[in-house]
């Protein structure tokens, strides 16, 4: 998340930004990572059943990361996850007239933020921190 | 069993092991073959989005688990990054 967070410091100005939640992707009860375990944050959870504990891990991500960006919870009926396509992450970039301007990757393996920030920069101008460009924007 | 069904099994127990190897290598054990197979595989999807395509509407909840509001509230005046994730 560290590069999603510098890209909203660095555009946040410009653009608005928004993190969806969405449903565990390596919780205790399904398919856990070895990472999580050893993980110095101790980032352990069953998969929420309801919605009191998703809005329980949530807040505690926010805290825990001291996260910055705007945030909001999918609702238990997954229905922006579904809409999006968004499990276990993504990016999107939607222009002013409600269409869709950049659809990214399925993560882990094509989770690029580079690419939104690419994207950010040919329309604003790169930020200072931005880095030498890669892979052309999707 | 006749000749031909045994180098069918053959083949396919071949290919059934070779694939799990290299599902193995790729999630990083046969472990996290097993889950990625039975948790991942049926919750990801590409989607039917584009660009140029409509953005769906969708009902998000507050960090405060009370209030709700809409995705497409916040895409009228500037571009909308809209990031997914959990934290797992």
């Amino acid at each position: 998340m560290g590069a999603v967070v510098q890209i909203y410091e660095d555009y946040k100005k410009r653009a608005d930004f928004l993190t969806v939640y969405v449903r565990e992707a390596h919780p205790t009860d399904e398919w856990q990572m070895k990472s999580n375990l050893k993980d110095k944050d101790d980032v352990c959870y069953a998969q929420p059943k309801t919605l009191e504990q998703r809005v329980m891990i949530a807040n505690d991500f926010v805290k825990r990361f001291k996260f910055t960006l705007p945030f909001g919870i999918d609702d238990m009926s997954n229905a922006a996850n579904d809409a999006y396509a968004a499990w276990p992450e993504r990016i999107y970039i939607i222009d002013e007239s409600g269409r869709i301007a950049y659809r990214g990757g399925i993560g882990p393996f094509n989770y690029k933020p580079e690419e939104a920030r690419e994207w950010l920069a040919a329309r604003y101008g790169a930020a200072s921190s931005t880095p030498a460009p890669s892979a052309a924007a999707k | 069993m006749n000749r031909f069904w045994k180098w069918t099994a053959g083949i396919f127990g071949v290919l059934f092991v070779a694939a799990f190897a290299a599902l193995s290598y790729m999630a990083g054990s046969p472990k996290d073959a097993c889950g990625m197979v039975r948790y991942a595989l049926p919750h990801m999807h590409r989607g039917t989005l584009k660009v140029g395509s409509d953005a769906p509407d969708a009902r998000i909840v507050a960090l405060d688990g009370v209030s709700r509001f809409h995705i497409r509230e916040r895409t009228h005046e500037r571009p909308l990054v809209l990031v997914f994730g959990s934290f797992t």
